[in-house]
């Protein structure tokens, strides 16, 4: 699970192009959204859903089924750990 | 004020605006289920057949390009416009045009543009309007403004779009794509329906006829999001109330919504037609017949609607049965009468854009010249690669701190770097929230054009970038700047082919002189790469 977690900070910053994001301060509990935490929008989370694909071959059409799973890093990993296809 | 002397539709439903409008009353629709281009997921389309495709090509020339010319050709049957070929100005609207040719130079816009405009005879300069799905409107918007300004005295405004692998895939990953015929406003509403066909209007000055003006027109930002509209529709409702000012509303037969049927659209276009007073206004939303035929969309609805109103009707929002939004409005699936002879037609887009425009029937169409507005460079920042700095470090040295640079493309990088330069050495005040933002440039969004077929070129590795694909459209980087700058004004973008430093002047002037606004924000951005770009942007001050 640390591994995953690990993986998934480094896959989400990629793609997502958080350059001014330090791997140290990307706290894997921090609300990936809103104000608080990350501050992620709703293109971030369409992008998010082709990672999960490309690197997990996990296919979720629906972006609404994904609020629950895209809280935090740590809930996203859950999800994956639990559904992975590769 | 402009009137409309002639129009065609090009569409899987007919080649002429009689044969589009007797389809749509008889209820056809060329939205069809689709499996193909190698995409992984079906969506329903409105496609031109093989019989037809063949039927529109012309030897040496794109099907998009074919497109273009068959419609503008068809439009001139029904009118002459005199032997001065220097008072003609050809306008294109389309959001990708030439896609299919990424890589070569037929892709760049105003390539086709001229391609286009030399088939038809035409000897000035073509503008390509490129203002995401509302660009149909601006570019008739556009017309009026050089019409007005009596810089030409005919305009053929020309919205077209071609359908490819490249855009369906962009809009399914962002899910905005429906597998079933779109159904506009309803409860069960679950996406668009990419559609192509091409559709002329032809503007002239000054018209001794009764018939169809545009009679005046605006545009404002939400400055909210590159893609998301404001669930407020503030934007929208702003851009109606600008036109609809001193006008008696009881004079509309209706108002032609976007109505793409997305869940987003929809229900911010119920708000912004709630909060502009027009709820027992009938609707008409036309996606249902077509899908959204994007650069087309703006032409070819208000052609439809011009029709219809003729006609004494509402048409039918195909696809409607029961209303899925939550401001009030009156939207039927079924045709209803009307004496009235007015419209407002409205379009909302990526890039945070709305536009609305009032066109009217009339007699009264003498014409009216604008009065000359002056522009006064204020102030202009000048950035290039020449001068040995890669643009992320000028970014990291001068400005800093706004991490979502790096999610943008070289081209709104390029913007928003000029921008925030820019607000650096002009005092405080020259820039208000009504500023408008005119971009212009030559290769369109070409960078992330490629990056973007970068992640679809491969079928085994298929995997379409929704953040790479919303770039590919150029005038986003108009809305990266107008939600920085909390812009609520108009924001545009114009592909020329080349720097033609006396057409940008006359466009801004034209734009301006219709304008409350006291500065603007306008130039030319062109990027390549980190270390490839130029930019030449300043804040005008007006002088009316």
């Amino acid at each position: 699970m640390e591994q995953l977690i690990k993986d998934l900070k480094l896959q989400i910053k990629n793609a997502l192009n958080l350059e001014e994001l330090p791997l140290e301060e990307f706290d894997e509990n921090a609300p990936l959204f809103g104000d608080e935490g990350i501050g992620l929008d709703s293109i971030d989370i369409l992008e998010i859903i082709v990672l999960l694909e490309k690197e997990y071959g996990i296919r979720l059409a629906n972006p609404k089924e994904g609020k629950a799973i895209f809280q935090s890093v740590k809930t996203i990993a859950e999800y994956v750990q639990a559904n992975r296809k590769k | 004020m402009i009137s409309v002397l002639s129009t065609n539709i090009t569409s899987p439903l007919g080649f002429t605006t009689e044969e589009n409008y007797q389809a749509v009353l008889s209820g056809a629709s060329a939205l069809k289920r689709h499996k193909g281009w190698g995409l992984p997921e079906p969506f329903a389309a409105s496609l031109f057949s093989e019989e037809q495709k063949d039927e529109l090509a012309i030897e040496g020339y794109t099907f998009f390009e074919a497109l273009a010319i068959r419609s503008i050709r068809k439009a001139l049957t029904y009118t002459s416009l005199g032997n001065d070929f220097s008072r003609i100005v050809l306008i294109l609207s389309t959001t990708k045009g030439n896609i299919e040719a990424l890589g070569e130079e037929l892709y760049y816009p105003s390539k086709a543009a001229q391609r286009i405009a030399e088939a038809v005879g035409l000897t000035t300069n073509p503008i390509v309007v490129c203002n995401a799905c509302v660009s149909g409107l601006s570019a008739q918007l556009l017309a009026d403004r050089l019409l007005s300004a009596n810089l030409y005295d005919y305009a053929i405004v020309v919205g077209a779009e071609v359908q490819s692998k490249f855009i369906v895939s962009g809009f399914q990953a962002l899910k905005a794509v429906s597998e079933e015929p779109c159904r506009p406003f309803d409860i069960e509403r679950n996406g668009l329906n990419p559609g192509e066909g091409a559709a002329t209007i032809i503007f002239a000055r000054t018209s001794d006829k009764e018939g169809w003006c545009l009679m005046d027109g605006a545009t404002c930002n939400d400055a909210f999001h590159i893609i998301s509209p404001s669930p407020q529709g503030e934007g929208l409702t702003a851009a109606i109330n600008t036109v609809m000012e001193g006008q008696d509303k009881s004079r509309l037969a209706t108002v032609c919504v976007h109505g793409t049927a997305t869940l987003y659209n929809d229900q911010m276009e119920s708000k912004a037609i709630e909060q502009a007073n027009l709820s027992d206004i009938p609707l008409s939303a036309l996606k249902g017949y077509y899908g959204h035929t994007m650069g087309a969309a703006g032409v070819l609805e208000t052609i439809l609607t011009m029709r219809a109103t003729d006609d004494g009707l509402v048409l039918p929002s195909k696809g409607f049965t029961e209303p899925g939004i939550s401001g009030k409005v009156s939207i039927s699936g079924e045709p209803q009468p009307t004496d009235k002879t007015a419209f407002l037609k409205i379009m909302s887009g990526f890039g945070g854009c709305n536009v609305a425009a009032l066109f009217e029937k009339t007699t009264d169409n003498r014409q009216q010249t604008t009065g000359k507005t002056t522009l006064i460079k204020a102030h202009t920042i000048r950035i290039s690669s020449d001068d040995g700095q890669t643009l992320t470090d000028i970014y990291k040295q001068q400005i800093g701190n706004y991490p979502k640079f790096y999610k943008m493309d070289i081209l709104s990088r390029l913007a928003f770097v000029a921008t925030e330069l820019l607000k650096k050495v002009s005092p405080r005040g020259d820039l208000e929230g009504a500023s408008p933002v005119i971009l212009f440039n030559h290769s369109s969004s070409v960078v992330a054009d490629r990056v973007y077929f970068d992640t679809i070129r491969d079928a085994e590795n298929f995997f379409p970038s929704p953040s790479v694909f919303v770039y590919t459209l150029p005038n986003i980087t108009t809305g990266e700047v107008a939600i920085r700058h909390h812009l609520c004004g108009e924001t545009s973008f114009y592909i020329l082919p080349k720097k033609d430093e006396t057409l940008i002047q006359q466009i801004l002037e034209a734009t301006l002189s219709c304008s409350k606004a006291r500065s603007v924000i306008s130039g030319w951005i062109d990027a390549e790469s980190d270390t490839s770009f130029e930019c030449d942007l300043s804040m005008y001050n007006i002088i009316s």
